[in-house]
């Protein structure tokens, strides 16, 4: 049999790695995380637990990565502006302690984390984020 | 007043994440997407060591924890 040239071959995602796969089980995995409370012994072995996995598929490199920039486009900069806009209320909400008065990003979550949809919901952005950066 | 001031500053910050991530994403932008930033940064090595790689992933590894277990 002839060999393909690489150069024409396409790689294909594995089935584990097609979105009619991955994002059931993203919602699956979110829909159970919702369950368990903050400062539960289950959020944390969960939390740990699945950031675990998703750290040892993206350092062993078992995923199919996109293929990387390896220049950033000089509009980069315009990153700064949100991240420098959310990092000073952060650090003065932070530095001046003033609880609900002046409260951090974190204390403002809070209440609305406690709703269990909410909570499933924070769980799939969080998941389907840390997917995405093992696909990178 | 304070406290309205904070939610307001947060939200101008959420709505500025997703104002440049639409500029990048339209037909000939210079900006790159907040995917393609990540993946440049990932790229950055010590060595042998995925340095970017294993900072991206302890730093979102954290934001879970802080949001959703503590």
């Amino acid at each position: 049999m002839m060999e393909q040239p690489h150069d024409l071959t396409v790689d294909t995602p594995r089935t584990w790695e097609r979105p009619v796969v991955c994002v059931p089980v993203l919602v699956a995995l979110s829909l159970v995380g919702g369950r368990f409370p903050s400062f539960s012994t289950e959020a944390n072995v969960y939390v740990f637990g699945a950031g675990g996995v998703l750290i040892w598929l993206g350092l062993t490199k078992r995923v199919q990565a996109r293929p990387a920039p390896e220049r950033l486009r000089p509009g980069a900069v315009w990153w700064t502006l949100p991240v420098v806009v959310f990092g000073i209320f952060e650090g003065v909400t932070f530095i001046a302690a003033a609880g609900d008065d002046f409260p951090t990003f974190s204390l403002l979550a809070d209440p609305l984390l406690e709703d269990r949809l909410v909570r499933s919901a924070a769980w799939l952005v969080w998941l389907s984020a840390f997917w995405g950066l093992v696909r990178r | 007043m304070m406290r309205a001031l904070a939610i307001g500053g947060f939200l101008v910050g959420l709505a500025l994440f997703g104002l440049v991530e639409w500029l990048a994403r339209r037909e000939g932008s210079k900006i790159p997407t907040l995917g393609e930033l990540c993946g440049y940064v990932m790229r950055y090595e010590v060595g042998p060591v995925p340095v970017g790689r294993i900072g991206l992933f302890g730093f979102w590894w954290w934001i879970g924890w802080h949001f959703l277990a503590r």
